[in-house]
């Protein structure tokens, strides 16, 4: 990669001129991706489009009812409040990812003994698969034996054992705590690369110019990693918006409903309440949220380019 | 700042910074290391110690029995193998498919290509939850749901598009010369493609395949829903069942997430500059 660079990024990304083909090799090329896109993404995405048209089990059952489904889910006001507690769990989660993330970016990218070691110390919730994570903490936030309770009672900060994940004022907390936990290294990582790849000569320019510290991070640091900021931002909304697996297996969405985040209830009207159609109809309306974010940071992150 | 800027005020200045960055690294690592650490503690423990009140860090009869269980009384021998054949199809099949999309897209113009490139960039915006209901209906119509060969399928549907915006990236900042070089020189475009190019995007491949990875072994929901058969289940459905008995062996269960835990510390630790490189790659242009 390094030796690449050096020769020069081409700046035509194709060329016709110097090289005769024949019009079919390019589609050699990109034939077989295309094909799975097509077979394994847009036919299963226009497939669950469709579905979302019937009243169905998936089986001997379909029923064509229209929009039903779409006005059964926004007439009911379940839906509307679980889209608001995703995004409010997705939210959170972001920006705390972005906070810590960005913070112990620039904490690293120094040079300093034992910098390494932290790093990769610090990247290790990362590596950790999503189910053993929400195992862990499960174990930890268990109300009888789990390590947090009996700290926090040694600590005399607790009086009684607290219900992390059985209890409505503190489930919601906890679940984001780990989902904070688990993701918030992947900006870490992200913006410590692209803060690597800053020139040396920036800050010395900034400096001769009298900007301090601070003034020189916001006013040139961010700006110049502003697109990979702003791909990290994107891709760690979409996932935590869709997030399932650390929920469910901390709280199963509950108590009541107060972890349920959309892609928890899409699972439980498919395969608790064989609403299929409903449920189908929940992902489309979940694909436009998450189609309408990524739109409204484009426009407000990328106006500048 | 300015007008102390001798040298002592200088080295005053480093020390007293330096000493809050390592007490922000040590917090930062405390707060990482409790859990994984008492995932270790909980795991070398024996059962009734797991459960002792107030909880021990150094269990009084440390025991690997809890490791060795995974093998004898659970079947995680055959869950192990089940991950390994899906994830390592998937990691191969998404690097090939994503390699020759990336050579593609960046050496020919040609019609669809402006967009096929926008189109993988929109397929990070869907939401995978979106394909639960589809696949799990299309896969039985095929007569592949619970099957090894459906969960490749799906989980290629994950990494290929992804995998190919991240090769795109990489075959990007290779010089268009070097095909022109080789193919004066009388290699063929394929030619030009496996022994010149693709040698040269190596690093692109270790990230895609190690994103691929990734991707194949933590999955969870889908294979949730698309496996029956316990001889096809993946380990984390092995891990989570442990969680689902009306008692929950927590020693066992800290056991089995160590283990499925190491094949990707250990990656890391060889090939940490992959795991980073690969997802700026496609950041930098779109």
């Amino acid at each position: 990669m390094k030796r690449n660079s050096k020769v020069g990024i081409a700046k035509k990304p194709f060329d016709t001129k110097t090289i005769s083909l024949r019009n079919i090799t390019p589609y050699l090329f990109i034939g077989p991706a295309l094909i799975a896109l097509v077979a394994l993404v847009v036919y299963p995405l226009l497939y669950g489009f469709y579905i979302s048209f019937f009243k169905t089990n998936l089986g001997n059952r379909w029923d064509f009812v229209w929009l039903k489904n779409y006005l059964d889910i926004f007439s009911d006001k379940t839906f509307v409040t679980q889209v608001w507690i995703t995004l409010k769990f997705t939210a959170i989660v972001v920006v705390a990812h972005f906070i810590i993330g960005t913070f112990l970016a620039v904490v690293l990218n120094q040079k300093r003994k034992g910098i390494t070691f932290f790093r990769t110390i610090l990247v290790l919730p990362w590596l950790f698969p999503e189910v053993v994570v929400a195992l862990i903490f499960k174990w930890i936030m268990n109300p009888l034996y789990g390590l947090l309770n009996n700290a926090l009672l040694e600590l005399g900060l607790i009086t009684e054992n607290i219900s992390w994940l059985g209890s409505t004022k503190f489930a919601f907390v906890s679940v984001v705590a780990v989902a904070i936990w688990k993701g918030y290294p992947l900006v870490m990582v992200n913006v410590l690369a692209a803060l690597q790849s800053v020139s040396e000569d920036i800050y010395e320019a900034a400096k001769v110019d009298g900007a301090n510290k601070i003034q020189t991070f916001f006013k040139i640091v961010l700006p110049s990693i502003k697109p990979v900021l702003t791909t990290t931002l994107i891709l760690d909304t979409v996932w935590w918006f869709k997030h399932y697996t650390i929920v469910w297996l901390l709280t199963n969405g509950g108590p009541g409903s107060d972890t349920s985040i959309i892609s928890i209830e899409i699972y439980k009207q498919s395969f608790n309440y064989f609403s299929f159609g409903k449920a189908a109809a929940m992902s489309v309306v979940v694909f436009f949220i998450c189609l309408i974010i990524s739109k409204l940071y484009r426009r407000f992150l990328d106006n500048e380019d | 700042m300015k007008t102390n800027n001798t040298k002592t005020g200088m080295k005053r200045a480093r020390v007293i910074s330096g000493i809050g960055t390592y007490t922000v690294l040590v917090i930062a690592s405390i707060v990482v290391l409790i859990p994984i650490l008492w995932m270790l503690s909980t795991s070398l423990k024996i059962e009734s110690e797991t459960i002792s009140i107030p909880p021990k860090w150094i269990p009084d009869n440390p025991s690997l029995e809890a490791y060795s269980r995974l093998w004898s009384e659970y079947p995680f021998l055959t869950y192990f193998k089940n991950s390994i054949i899906i994830v390592l199809s998937s990691v191969f099949l998404s690097v090939l498919f994503s390699c020759l999309a990336g050579y593609g897209v960046t050496r020919f113009n040609f019609k669809a290509r402006k967009s096929f490139l926008s189109f993988l960039l929109v397929t990070q915006m869907f939401p995978s939850i979106m394909m639960l209901i589809p696949y799990y209906k299309v896969l039985s119509t095929y007569g592949i749901n619970d099957s090894l060969l459906g969960m490749i399928i799906v989980y290629i549907s994950f990494t290929v598009p992804f995998c190919s915006w991240m090769m795109v990236g990489f075959f990007r900042t290779i010089p268009l010369e070097l095909d022109e070089a080789a193919i004066i020189d009388g290699c063929s475009r394929w030619k030009a493609f496996y022994k010149i190019i693709l040698p040269m995007t190596l690093p692109g491949i270790a990230s895609s395949a190690i994103y691929a990875f990734i991707t194949g072994w933590n999955e969870y929901m889908f294979a949730q829903v698309l496996i029956n058969s316990p001889e096809l289940k993946t380990v984390p459905l092995g891990i989570a069942e442990l969680n689902g008995f009306y008692k929950i062996l927590w020693n066992d269960m800290m056991a089995a997430s160590i283990i499925a835990s190491l094949p990707l510390v250990i990656l890391f630790i060889f090939l940490q500059k992959y795991f980073i490189s690969g997802l700026t790659a496609g950041a930098v242009k779109q």
